[in-house]
């Protein structure tokens, strides 16, 4: 096996070679198992909603069969796959959500979960009018929180956040009768109409499927970023390091892995106790290394600098460095292949989660009544099973790099604070930001996101990506995978700005922030709608207005989809680096890329090159900034 | 138009202008007459910091109209837009070269002193190491009105600052019964806005006589500036193209710029402040200019103004 595709990443090769060695299997022997992908599948026109089929529709044009048995036609089943898409990424969002919240409304004074962040809280609940007159701080966290428990199954009404937009992106909204209503209500209605003789009307799908995808961006993923604040505090900037040498040769190394910083936080606070701490001495380890990856990483690293050991393609690395304690997972983007993985190395793989019981895993359920208990009766395992670590066959990549981030919106608005003149201007706004744009000092902003795939070089698009556009003056906000692929190629340091232009160098240095700021996780990815909303209000403008551009070079997830979905139909234009399972359906790509412009004022661009990838994003956010006349 | 447009333009026409000034000398003297500035070791002291040439001829200044040209890229960039600032800064040098070569005191019919001998600016070095002279004023253009100007020129006197003025606010400064002259550390150089590289040469020789800076080594050059020169500029009245794209050679130097009308804001570097009342306390903010109160025999009334200044958050 080649493992040229891997040649950006140091620290693959040997580990891979070593897999090999270990008689370890990775994600790069079954992707070469699997050989060419099925041609349907990859476009989009197979369907297996019913049992008459699976049907799958001939990708020459009238030649074979054009139709499902019955009647579907290519652009309805692709239209109705990708709306089912959307909903299982809007669910997974969505149900994270969920979680938080109920750890919200039992948070209690002296419980596990406390209210770490009132102010916010009282910030959210004026902004949803709950009455907080003369009610004591946890009685108004419950309080809120079943107003948001509200929002997944309310009967009637719309999301409470969608106000949060500017008001000329409501009335888009609202005329094409997409304000996204109750979230788990989109999501069941997505299931409903692609069922078999259901909707077949394909602009109907996207608008389901912009409508769900609402659901989450404004709605899921936006209380998911809020709730997290609240009871874990606003991220604010903070150091620390990444990539796979942040595991430690003589400590018991834990690696986090999933979504859930309910399960998260508690692990972090156990492994800081002091009685594991000593119990990792007594065992001859120098201490406990909590080390965190995907998006559960990135929750811990942005609240308390816990260094990243890397993104969703290194997971299984990770352990193949003979050097994992456990694995502590809870849900979403982890390979149902690790467990097996860990049984090539001492590895205590743990699942926490009933949302995703593992085969092969050993399970110990994660139940927020008892969830201090249960992390260190978790720590604790990791920490007994340190002994049984087999030093010949530990290799840890000595590779890692600093990194800045924590920089939440509030955290951001602090910074910009530091250049504005108190004597003609007013602190906490993004007026500086929205300056610096507008005088061309910076061209724009670029909000990159998403995943790996090992359809592309891991980690080469949002590195290309991301430097091509800051050494243009282009800003970069990044979450997720992206984030962390940033973090290892060292983009997230002050010292990065020396390969930014001369305009974002400039602002780097004024504000003290680096050119491309780490936001966090895949739900965070409202927080990029906020700070971007926050610039078109202050404009009176539209999102669609503003030389912004989302981007996901190496996406691969459901979520992923949803995302896309969602930044679109909020008026950003979204450039994807993998083509998306639709191009069996020209009438369905040109939804996508061409006519949603005329409905949402933005469009999908799918570009899997980087490098000409980026150029049509300067391209894009120059006309942008032509039509603002700016 | 958008800003960095307008920097072209104005950066274009200043060299327009620069071209035409020197080949109508060269007709009139041809390119072997002289050319110099009275009262300095340093040649045309900008074209010679940044590129480490010296001028003595039309001929050669005729030559550095391709510096101009190089430093113009018009394109949408904010590196280039300074670039294209500094060449505004260069053409406004050569054009004032010329001035000098045709004429013995081209500034003698006017109260503007014009060019700054090196003797004025080693006797500013001491004061403004030890911070007696806190900052340097820049005023371009035509007031409004001139009695808040003179309050403004006045308030910047009694902090210790050395203020420059360029254009019209001349006259309204004197008007104003505003006392002038380097003892009064009110200096006003001259009428055309071309005058103003004559602040602009007292800055980059700063950083040659002060800052040991080797000509040649722009970007040292433009370091120097920005740490150590506590200048910045206050315009008055509508801004033309040219006024813009000084103000972007400006901003390459490190100097902030408050305008009197509206600009397209760039924090910390190009601001709107319309009321002239707040005019001081904008620009010594934007430049980050505290006033060490009790060595300035100034009223109490001034030092309490400035108490609780710093009202920004740390973070
Ligand atoms: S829903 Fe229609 S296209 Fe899909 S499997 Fe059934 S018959 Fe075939
Ligand atoms: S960016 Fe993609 S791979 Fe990474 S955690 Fe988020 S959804 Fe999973």
């Amino acid at each position: 096996m080649s493992h040229e595709v891997l040649g950006f990443d140091v620290t693959a090769d040997a580990l891979l070679e070593k897999a090999k060695r270990d008689g370890a299997e990775t994600m790069w022997d079954r992707k070469a198992a699997m050989k060419a992908s099925c041609g349907f599948g990859e476009k989009g026109i197979c369907c297996k909603n019913c049992s008459m089929g699976p049907c799958r529709i001939s990708p020459v044009e009238g030649k074979g069969a054009q139709k499902g048995i019955c009647g579907a036609t290519a652009d309805t089943i692709v239209a109705r796959n990708f709306a089912r898409t959307v909903a299982a990424g809007v669910s997974s969002h969505s149900d994270h959500a969920r979680d938080i919240i109920h750890v919200l409304h039992m948070a209690s004074e002296d419980g596990n979960y406390k209210v770490k962040n009132p102010e916010k809280l009282m910030k959210l609940a004026k902004e949803w009018e709950v009455d907080t007159e003369g009610k004591e701080i946890y009685q108004i966290a419950h309080e809120v929180a079943e107003v948001a428990l509200m929002e997944f199954g309310k009967p009637f009404g719309t999301q409470r956040f969608i106000k949060r937009a500017p008001e000329p992106r409501q009335k888009i909204w609202k005329d094409l009768n997409i304000e996204p209503r109750a979230i788990d209500r989109e999501v069941a209605t997505i299931l409903h109409s692609t069922h078999i003789g259901c909707t077949s009307e394909v602009d109907s799908l996207m608008d389901m499927s912009m409508r769900t995808s609402l659901s989450n961006g404004w709605g899921g993923s936006m209380m998911g970023t809020e709730f997290t604040d609240i009871v874990f505090g606003t991220p604010t900037a903070r150091s620390t390091e990444a990539n796979l040498g942040v595991i430690e040769e003589n400590m018991v190394n834990i690696l986090l892995h999933g979504h859930d910083p309910s399960f998260s936080e508690m692990v972090v606070l156990a492994a800081e106790d002091p009685e594991l701490m000593k119990l990792a001495k007594d065992n001859g380890a120098e201490g406990i290394n909590l080390v965190g990856m995907c998006c559960t990483g990135n929750e811990v690293t942005m609240r308390h600098g816990v260094k990243i050991a890397g993104n969703f393609y290194q997971q299984e690395m990770a352990i193949v460095t003979g050097a994992m304690e456990a694995v502590l997972v809870d849900v979403q983007c982890i390979y149902p292949a690790l467990p097996k993985l860990a049984e090539c190395y001492h590895t205590k793989f743990i699942a926490t989660s009933p949302k995703a019981k593992m085969e092969g895993a050993t399970y110990i359920e994660f139940n927020e009544e008892h969830a201090l208990d249960i992390t260190k009766k978790i720590v604790r395992e990791a920490i007994l099973n340190y002994k049984n670590r087999d030093r010949t066959k530990v290799m840890i990549p000595q590779q890692k790099s600093k990194a800045m981030l924590g920089y939440s919106v509030e955290t951001i608005i602090d910074h910009l604070d530091k250049v504005v003149n108190s004597q003609t201007d007013v602190f906490e706004t993004v007026k500086p930001l929205s300056d610096v744009i507008w005088a061309g000092v910076i061209r724009g902003a670029a909000g990159i996101v998403g995943c790996n795939n090992p359809k592309v070089q891991h980690d080469n698009s949002h590195i290309t990506i991301m430097k091509e556009l800051i050494k243009n003056d282009i800003i970069v906000v990044t979450t997720g995978c992206a984030a962390q692929a940033a973090a290892k190629a060292g983009l997230l340091t002050m010292e990065a700005k020396e390969l930014a232009g001369r305009g974002l160098r400039e602002v780097c240095e004024r504000v003290g922030i680096p050119p491309i700021l780490h936001m966090g996780s895949c739900v965070d990815i409202s927080r990029i709608l906020d700070l971007v909303s926050r610039v078109s209000k202050e404009r009176g403008l539209d999102n669609s207005n503003l030389p912004v551009v989302g981007v996901a070079p190496e996406w691969m997830s459901e979520k992923a989809v949803g995302i896309g979905t969602y930044v679109v139909s909020s008026g950003i234009d979204t450039f994807l680096g993998i083509t998306p399972q639709v191009t069996g359906s020209a009438r369905f790509v040109d939804i996508l890329t061409n006519q949603l412009e005329d409905k949402v004022g933005a469009k999908f661009f799918f570009e899997e090159d980087p490098t000409v990838c980026a150029q049509k994003i300067m391209e894009r956010i120059e006309e942008k900034r032509d039509r603002l006349g700016i | 138009m958008s800003l960095f447009e307008i920097i072209y333009t104005g950066s274009n026409a200043a060299l327009g202008l620069a071209q035409q000034t020197v080949a109508d000398a060269i007709k009139e003297k041809g390119k072997d007459h002289k050319v110099a500035f009275p009262g300095t070791a340093y040649s045309l002291p900008v074209i010679y910091a940044a590129t480490g040439i010296k001028i003595a001829t039309l001929g050669e200044l005729e030559g550095a109209l391709g510096v101009v040209k190089s430093l113009i890229v018009e394109e949408e960039d904010m590196g280039k837009a300074l670039n294209a600032g500094l060449a505004t800064a260069v053409s406004a040098e050569i054009i004032e070269g010329v001035r000098y070569a045709l004429s013995e005191d081209p500034y003698k019919n006017e109260t503007g002193i014009g060019f700054v001998p090196d003797s004025i600016i080693r006797s500013l070095g001491v004061p403004l190491v030890t911070g007696d002279i806190p900052g340097i004023a820049v005023i371009i253009g035509e007031s409004s009105d001139k009695d808040s100007l003179g309050t403004i020129v006045k308030d910047y006197q009694s902090k210790g600052l050395l203020t420059f003025l360029v254009g019209n606010v001349i006259d309204q400064v004197v008007e104003a019964e505003v006392k002038v002259g380097l003892e009064f550390r009110v200096i006003p150089l001259g009428n055309q806005i071309t005058s103003v590289i004559h602040v602009v040469s007292v800055a980059v020789r700063a950083a040659l006589i002060f800052g040991a800076l080797k000509p040649g080594d722009l970007s040292g050059l433009l370091n120097y500036t920005k740490e150590r020169v506590p200048a910045f500029i206050n315009t008055f009245g509508p801004l033309n193209e040219v006024v813009v794209s000084c103000g972007a050679g400006a901003i390459a130097l490190g100097f902030p710029v408050i305008a009197d009308t509206d600009v397209p804001e760039v924090p910390g570097a190009l601001l709107s402040q319309k009321d002239h009342n707040e005019t001081v306390r904008t620009s010594l903010e934007a430049r980050n200019i505290k006033i060490k109160i009790k060595e300035l025999p100034i009223p109490v009334s001034y030092a309490s103004a400035f108490e609780g200044e710093r009202i920004r958050k740390d973070t």
